[in-house]
């Protein structure tokens, strides 16, 4: 039966269900996995009652689940609601897959709907079943680990940010618990059996009692067991807080919280995680609500994103400093806007919901000029972006006048030449954009003339020709990869991609670009009221045209089959560029309320600014911390598996630099000095350390009593080494015997003696098993055991501290008492 | 008489010194080179030696060729049960002529010592050789009288489980440097052996190849031999491991720790090297240790000699290397 175990298999996986915590936006789901692993444990263990084998006990397991899940999710088509029949099993099916859809509709967290539940249920369930089928059946509890790291992965390869360490904390503590409980059991097996107060149950003998058995003396065992065990933990913790990159995200509070928050809580986009996670959100709340005489209002930005990394796009830090801030609520004019284009100002006034959380932007209409607004905000000059460092937006009501730029065709495919810092900021990209993205480029805009033309053409290419189709259920892009993957092949994407592909276009034809961030305009309530819920959240990107400046084109299908509310503007469309004489000849009649003063302070010019670390900063970081995070993760794999090669590779130059100044020539400055007056015998002793550890690398025996000549003997005799290296190796021995015990050591060149260790190498290398040589290559047995050696030591002496520290405590608390 | 010229009192000298000797005992004594070279080894560490074995395998033999071999003053004594001290130390006889007492030296006194049997004499009697083979002199009647150098005591022996013997006192063992069991002949030396001897005893042919000049200059350069630090503290660990180890009674004492050295001195020698290595002391280690070493009862019980606990012991202990 093994009782046991079955209750530590139980717990140890529903620890290991806590990291799928952040995939979900409720906690229900816990009862269902609770109620899976029960099920399967019960079921295994009805099984092993009737001592039937493991084979059987995986389908007791499987079988018991089935019926769980059918008991759970499709009673009605099943037999007296228990036993499934053909139809509970298509209905079941029917849910995994309307569960497998929502999976891939909804970005993480998401909501605890029937089929997602199910899958929840059966998986952990799976995992349950492998547990148990290891830990219990087949006693081998450490390989039970790998379907419970399989469970925790889930949440890792999902979730940008990672995992809170206490759910790792709990999840790698079940599995001690479970590693501990087997160990426990096995020793015990053993114990019992010899244990004399076992038989003084059956016959006691004269005189003798239970207690006065023996017992095994495995206190000091376990105890450092568990040290080792608590310890592993707690270096798994304190590394990635300490290793840069690894560092779990949170400077928005992501990773853990909100998604447990309920449904009062309405996020934001964020531009550096993805938009998809607005975009299907169930509830869909409402985010704000405005009014404005405007029959189409323009969107509303949060975000301008200036820089594409090669992956995504994202801002560069801002550097706010106190001339930022918007003391007399006016912002600077416009970048780029003459005074040829006509022009219309709005008013905006914005009620943004109080459940909106960390909205620390401000969305409002390009391009605003005034910003009334409660609070400390300030403006970022070269986008106009409004933005606090304390403040939220949330619950705020604020009013906004702007300045909508409504220029004709022909304004835009005027001419003239943008400024040099323009160009040279919003037209870079990376090189490693492939040609085949460039080349495309080329090809959508041929026949263009202008840049204005290009644009059209490739808001045309994207809306109209290209075969695109706009699909929320596609991957949110997190790399460059994602991105010409989109363009050339799955032409499947939203928003995200659209904005993001066009705006890199534009770069690579030579346009300014950015892709701006934020919301669409809503949908019309009543007369001049708007609503903005949290599925019009949108990105599009915005290019610069001399005399303009920036200009929204919108990339992203509309209406029905799109994204719902965007709105094409009118001057980016074909027939407006190839009929420039129809102008748009509305004025900025429309308001006279915003006919305020909306020239720029030149106070707020733009201007050098001091750095101003802190919130600013970090979003860049973060953003980095991505991609950069997992190469780093790989990077530490390789590292470590390299280590125990590099550090035998380190060690070898090491002995030979400091011995043979001339061989190493790129041993540094350091070897060179050290090596200055090499004494024949540490030449001799370098000679024959180094063929002593590649001879235990190789995995040969090395006796301590052997002598220098005894081991050469018995290595040429054991390997049958041919005469050469056997002579080498005589050479070497010889040396360090004269080294060691003679008076002087005889003056063997270094360089001699190394090639005579690389010959005894080569040759200890033929002679040995291809796996002993492929150890000593890839995982040197002597650089492993000096690590182990190292580790032991300082374990030993961190526990000797250990022993100390309890001891003072012991003292000075006796000493306490006692004066009590 | 063939003894050359020593060439010169350094490491080359001796080797061909030694080699000359060896030569000559091994044209009497066949197939016997480790004895021999043992023999030898403690005829230049100024040691005594302990040739044990069952009778008739040439222990009076070898015995008798290093004797011979060297040009030097040769006794033998064969040891009895009734045999005396002053049997072999010498006695004061009173001379009538002169009237006074007159000192007769026994056979201890001459280079070379050949004791046959010595175990069948009584404790008494070997007793007697005590002073004379760690002293070199002799004490007759409050009077000291010095042995002649080299003075080498050259012992035969049967097992003490053979009749009619004694074993030796611990003390006297201790004052032999080695002892050696000679072994029975592999097949071949001794069908070669047959043939020799045959006609007649090719010890009657030997001539002496060196003389006892040759020898006390080869004891000179036996005696600078270089001993490394980490040499020397592989000695001591050697012997404090006998002393330590849980199947002895008695473990090895102070003056066999010299003993080895010594020894090991002389075989690296006899090997042209100018230097002692761990390996001399690692072979010498069974024949100078083993013979001091009395092994528990449970020990004895078990059949664990000490010729074995000697040979785990040197297998088992590190040999000093350098730090790093």
């Amino acid at each position: 039966m093994r009782p046991q175990m079955t209750i530590m298999a139980v717990l140890a996986t529903l620890a290991g269900t806590a990291g799928l915590y952040p995939l979900f936006t409720s906690r229900s789901w816990f009862w269902y996995g609770l109620g899976a692993v029960l099920c399967v444990a019960a079921g295994s263990a009805a099984v092993r009652y009737f001592r039937l084998p493991a084979v059987v006990g995986v389908a007791g397991g499987l079988g018991a689940l089935l019926l769980y899940l059918t008991v759970l999710f499709t009673p009605g088509q099943a037999l007296l609601g228990v036993v499934p029949t053909p139809g509970s099993l298509r209905a079941l099916g029917a849910v995994a897959n309307a569960g497998w859809q929502g999976v891939n509709q909804y970005a993480a967290p998401v909501p605890p709907v029937k089929g997602i539940l199910m899958l929840t249920a059966a998986g952990v369930g799976l995992v349950a079943v492998l547990v148990d089928l290891l830990a219990v059946w087949l006693r081998r509890a450490a390989p039970a680990g790998l379907p419970l790291l399989a469970m925790y992965s889930v949440p890792a390869a999902v979730r940008d940010d990672s995992v809170s360490w206490l759910a790792f904390g709990v999840g790698a503590l079940g599995y001690l618990m479970l590693l501990t409980s087997d160990a426990r059991e096995q020793v015990g097996g053993w114990g019992r059996a010899v244990e004399p107060a076992r038989r003084t149950e059956d016959v006691p003998y004269a005189g003798e009692t239970a207690d006065a058995a023996p017992r095994v003396r495995s206190a000091a065992l376990a105890a450092s067991g568990r040290r080792i065990g608590a310890g592993a933990v707690a270096v798994a913790l304190v590394v990635p807080l300490v290793v840069p990159g690894l560092r779990p995200g949170g400077w928005f509070g992501l990773g853990d919280g909100d998604g447990n928050g309920g449904s009062r809580t309405v996020t934001t986009p964020d531009p550096l995680v993805s938009l998809k996670r607005e975009l299907t959100r169930q509830d869909d709340s409402v985010v704000l609500t405005y009014r404005t005489r405007e029959e189409d209002p323009d969107y509303l930005r949060l975000y301008a994103l200036d820089r594409f990394d090669g992956d995504r796009w994202t801002y560069n830090a801002l550097e706010s400093t106190g001339r930022d801030r918007l003391t007399s609520g006016r912002l600077p004019a416009p970048p780029g806007l003459a005074d040829g284009v006509p022009t219309r100002d709005v008013r905006t006034v914005v009620d943004v919901r109080p459940e909106v959380r960390r909205m620390t932007f401000l969305p409002v209409p390009y391009a605003p000029t005034r910003v009334s607004v409660k609070g400390e905000w300030r403006v970022h000059p070269p986008s106009l972006m409004v933005y606090s460092l304390r403040d939220s937006a949330g619950g705020r009501s604020y009013t906004v006048d702007s300045r909508r730029a409504l220029p004709t065709a022909r304004d835009l495919a005027g001419g003239g030449s943008s400024p040099p810092d323009v160009v040279a900021h919003y037209t870079s990209y990376p090189r490693s954009v492939p040609p085949a993205v460039r080349r495309l480029a080329d090809q959508v805009t041929r026949g263009a003339t202008s840049a204005y033309a290009q644009a059209v053409a490739l808001q045309r290419w994207f809306t109209e020709t290209g075969g695109f189709v706009y699909d929320l259920s596609a991957p949110s892009p997190q790399h460059g990869s994602d991105l010409v993957a989109f363009l050339l092949n799955s032409k499947r994407g939203y928003c995200e991609q659209f904005a993001a592909s066009m705006a890199l276009m534009a770069r690579i034809l030579g346009i300014p670009a950015r892709v701006a961030m934020g919301y669409t305009a809503g949908t019309r309530t009543t007369g001049d009221r708007w609503t903005v819920r949290s599925r019009d959240a949108h990105a599009w990107p915005e290019l610069y045209f001399p005399g303009t400046g920036w200009v929204r084109f919108e990339p992203t299908p509309a209406g029905a089959t799109g994204q719902g509310t965007a709105v094409t503007p009118p001057y980016s469309t074909q027939a407006q560029a190839q009929a420039p004489e129809t102008p748009e000849t509305r004025g900025g009649e429309d308001d006279p309320a915003a006919e305020e003063e909306a020239e720029a302070s030149p106070s707020a010019a733009p201007a050098q600014r001091d750095d101003l670390p802190g919130d600013t900063s970090a979003p860049e970081t973060r953003e980095d911390g991505a991609p950069y995070g997992w190469m780093l993760a790989g990077a530490l794999v390789v590292l470590l598996l390299a280590a125990p090669m590099v550090a035998r590779a380190l060690l070898r130059r090491r002995r030979w630099a400091a011995v043979d100044p001339s061989s190493s020539g790129s041993g540094g400055p350091r070897s060179r000095r050290t090596a200055a007056e090499p004494v024949p015998a540490d030449a001799a002793h370098a000679a024959w350390r180094e063929m002593r550890a590649d001879a235990l690398d190789h995995g040969l025996a090395w006796p301590s009593s052997d002598t220098p000549r005894a081991a050469a003997r018995r290595l040429t005799e054991s390997l049958h080494l041919d005469e050469a290296s056997a002579q080498a190796l005589g050479r070497i021995a010889m040396a360090e015997e004269r080294a060691r015990y003679a008076r002087a050591a005889v003056r063997v060149p270094p360089s001699v003696l190394r090639g005579d260790v690389h010959t005894v190498r080569a040759a200890f290398s033929q002679n040995v098993t291809r796996r002993a040589r492929w150890r000593a290559r890839l995982l040197p047995p002597t650089t492993v055991t000096a690590t182990t050696s190292a580790a032991r030591a300082y374990g030993d002496r961190a526990a000797d501290a250990a022993a100390r520290a309890r001891e003072a405590i012991t003292a000075r608390v006796t000493a306490l008492r006692d004066r009590d | 008489m063939e003894t050359g010229p020593v060439a010169s009192a350094g490491l080359d000298g001796l080797t061909e010194v030694a080699g000359r000797i060896r030569g000559a005992i091994e044209s009497v004594v066949e197939g016997k080179g480790a004895a021999v070279r043992l023999a030898l080894t403690v005829l230049l560490a100024e040691g005594h030696l302990l040739i044990e074995d069952v009778p008739g395998v040439g222990k009076t033999m070898l015995a008798k060729a290093l004797a011979r071999s060297v040009d030097c003053s040769v006794r033998r004594v064969q040891f009895t049960p009734d045999l005396l001290p002053s049997d072999i130390t010498g006695v004061s006889a009173y001379n009538q002529e002169l009237r006074e007492f007159e000192f007769k030296p026994g056979p201890v006194f001459a280079n070379i010592v050949v004791g046959d049997e010595i175990n069948r004499a009584s404790p008494k009697t070997q007793s007697a050789l005590l002073e004379c083979m760690e002293e070199h002199q002799v004490t007759v009647d409050g009077v000291t009288y010095a042995l002649e150098s080299p003075f080498m005591v050259i012992a035969t022996q049967n097992p003490v489980e053979m009749e009619g013997t004694y074993p030796l006192p611990e003390a006297q063992r201790d004052r032999f440097t080695a002892r050696v069991s000679m072994g029975y002949p592999d097949p071949a030396a001794e069908l070669e052996m047959l043939d020799v001897h045959g006609q007649r005893s090719p010890l009657d042919k030997l001539a002496p190849v060196a003389t006892a000049a040759d020898v006390r200059r080869l004891v000179e350069v036996v005696r600078m031999q270089h001993v490394a630090p980490a040499v020397r503290q592989y000695a001591i660990d050697l012997v404090t491991a006998t002393r330590e180890h849980p199947d002895l009674r008695l473990g090895a004492s102070p003056r066999a720790t010299l003993h080895l050295v010594r020894a090991a001195r002389a075989y690296a020698a006899l090997d042209g090297r100018d230097y002692v290595l761990p390996d001399d002391l690692q072979d010498l280690a069974v024949p100078v240790l083993a013979h001091r070493l009395l092994p528990t009862a449970e020990a004895q019980v078990e059949r664990r000699r000490p010729e074995q606990v000697v040979a785990d012991l040197v297998a088992r202990l590190s040999v000093p290397a350098p730090r790093k």
